[in-house]
């Protein structure tokens, strides 16, 4: 072998160690059966694995994750479907405008975002913890929802709508028979990927979080800064194979990628 | 196209009045407050005060060195993984994609977390360092500047690599066969043809790279300590625990104007490059 034929196989090897390495670390550490977080693990046990389940916090930010990940993904498809279809299907006054403001969320950093709320929303307006939660998580996805739904959208013929309201269809009678079942593939694929984004999220939800009501990471990293132990591990050993799960299902079911 | 403008209206509404209620809005205002004089009326003394402070001015640059280092060594590396990528079988290409792309699914709090299992005093490379007979006592190595460069560098490469790869994709497949054959040797190959045909995906990436290590908040938080900021951290510590509500809004404006120019760059990127493409 030259050095040109080992230059792909090494290059590669090197940067997918670099990308997967520490990953795969985690996840051996997480079967540690020693007390503090370790590489090589000492010994093999599932303690930590089933400690995880038994800390009382992780399983209420978990519970708070998971309403904030699939309520806020719902309430931001339920706003983000209508408009893309406006986007995308009407002559929209000031299409531009209403297209910046609603995918501004994704430019500015998230920790602006959640200071700005809790400055100007949550204390003025005395909103509850989980509600502010809520609405910054919705304003989070919106964005992703909008750019997925409006993807697919973009990619249906419009003149099967048109079809539909010319053989006597409603407005509306076509969009939910006609244009739903046509774009379900892009509308579970941006529900999958805001929920990812959503439980992943970490900056927006460290200010408003409040005492008791925290988001999972938030937990994790308030816990990792107490506790030298391996259930931060095992816990996020977790967490990643139930992301890397639901989007290989994505991709094997809808073809998640031509949507994203 | 429906030509109704208030149906169009009633269906684009809810979603921009949203927005615009619990996150423009609210944005705006805070940016403000960094202008406004005490004694009424506007200024930038926030600003001044804010550059004339030695911690700020070091946490400022150390913010701009750490993205601009990131972001060259994940071109250097992403040139490198990309060009490897693209030459293999369609199969293997297809995996191996997925294996840059599959990080992005973990949560970042997992992935910053393994650093501290590999760099902490105990961890992986000062055993290997110490075995290895390189040094007596443990080195430092979290809570550094390092760390956090090693973290964001894994935490973005994948951006990079992927964008390079479609960037190389779409390169003239004899491009560099025929440089080669009029003589260029490899260097030439990268500099004369490579990137000039890549220029546009290596923006697309370095754009995203840099961003990214801007806005990151949880690498520094965690691999920085709270000894070694960033703009994101240093913010952070600001409103918990100085309550300095008027430096926050500085760093933010400071944040947002970054992000939005590095944004504003990329879409210049993309419009021209669609505008090439829709040339028969």
């Amino acid at each position: 072998m030259n050095a040109r034929s080992l230059f792909i196989p090494v290059t590669l090897f090197l940067v997918i160690a670099f990308l997967i390495g520490p990953f795969l670390i985690i996840v051996a550490a997480s079967f540690s059966a020693g007390e503090t977080l370790a590489f090589p693990p000492q010994g093999f046990s599932l303690r930590w694995i089933a400690k995880v389940f038994t800390v009382e916090s992780f399983q209420a930010s978990f519970a708070m994750s998971l309403f904030l990940a699939i309520g806020g993904t719902a309430a931001a498809l339920v706003l983000g479907i209508p408009a893309s279809y406006a986007l995308s299907r009407y002559k929209l006054p000031g299409a531009e405008i209403v297209r910046t403001v609603v995918s501004a969320p994704i430019i500015v950093p998230g920790i602006i975002v959640g200071l700005a709320l809790l400055r100007y929303i949550v204390v003025p307006f005395q909103v509850g913890i989980t509600l502010a939660l809520f609405v910054a998580h919705t304003a989070l996805v919106l964005p992703y929802a909008v750019r997925v739904v409006s993807a697919s959208l973009d990619n249906l013929r419009s003149d099967i709508e048109e079809a539909a309201v010319l053989l006597g269809s409603s407005r509306l009678g076509a969009f939910f028979r006609v244009v739903m079942p046509n774009i379900r593939g892009g509308i579970m694929s941006a529900f999958i990927l805001g929920f990812v984004t959503s439980f992943n999220q970490v900056p927006v939800s460290l200010f408003l979080s409040g005492p008791g009501v925290r988001t999972l990471p938030v937990d994790m990293i308030a816990y990792m800064e107490i506790v030298f132990d391996p259930s931060v591990a095992a816990l996020s050993s977790l967490l990643a194979f139930l992301s890397i799960g639901i989007v290989f299902a994505a991709e094997r079911f809808l073809g998640f990628s031509r949507y994203v | 196209m429906f030509q109704n403008r208030a149906e169009a209206l009633a269906l684009a509404l809810p979603a921009a009045l949203f927005a615009a209620a619990v996150f423009l809005v609210p944005v705006v205002i805070l940016l403000s407050d960094g202008f406004r004089s005490p004694v009424g009326g506007w200024t930038i003394s926030a600003y001044t005060d804010f550059f004339s402070n030695t911690l700020n001015q070091t946490v400022f640059l150390r913010t701009l060195k750490l993205g601009a280092l990131v972001t060259v060594v994940s071109a250097v590396i992403g040139y490198a993984a990309a060009f490897a990528i693209v030459n293999l079988e369609p199969g293997a290409k297809g995996r191996m994609t997925g294996l840059v792309v599959l990080p992005l699914m973990i949560s970042p709090v997992a992935r910053t977390y393994a650093w501290i299992v590999i760099l902490g005093r105990t961890g992986i490379v000062n055993q290997a360092f110490q075995a290895l007979g390189l040094t007596e006592a443990p080195l430092r190595i979290l809570f550094s500047e390092t760390a956090i460069f090693i973290g964001l560098l894994q935490l973005f490469l994948p951006l990079m690599i992927i964008s390079l790869i479609s960037a190389l994709e779409n390169m003239p497949k004899d491009a560099i066969p025929a440089a080669r054959v009029l003589g260029a040797n490899w260097f030439q190959v990268f500099w004369k043809v490579v990137l000039p045909l890549t220029k546009e995906g290596l923006v697309i990436g370095g754009t995203l790279v840099f961003t990214g290590c801007l806005t990151a908040y949880i690498t520094p938080a965690i691999l920085g300590g709270s000894k070694v900021l960033m703009l994101e951290t240093l913010l952070y510590q600001q409103v918990s625990v100085s309550n300095n509500f008027v430096s926050a809004s500085v760093i933010a404006f400071i944040l947002i104007v970054m992000s939005f120019a590095a944004n504003i760059l990329l879409k210049r990127v993309a419009t021209a490059r669609n505008k090439m493409r829709s040339q028969p």
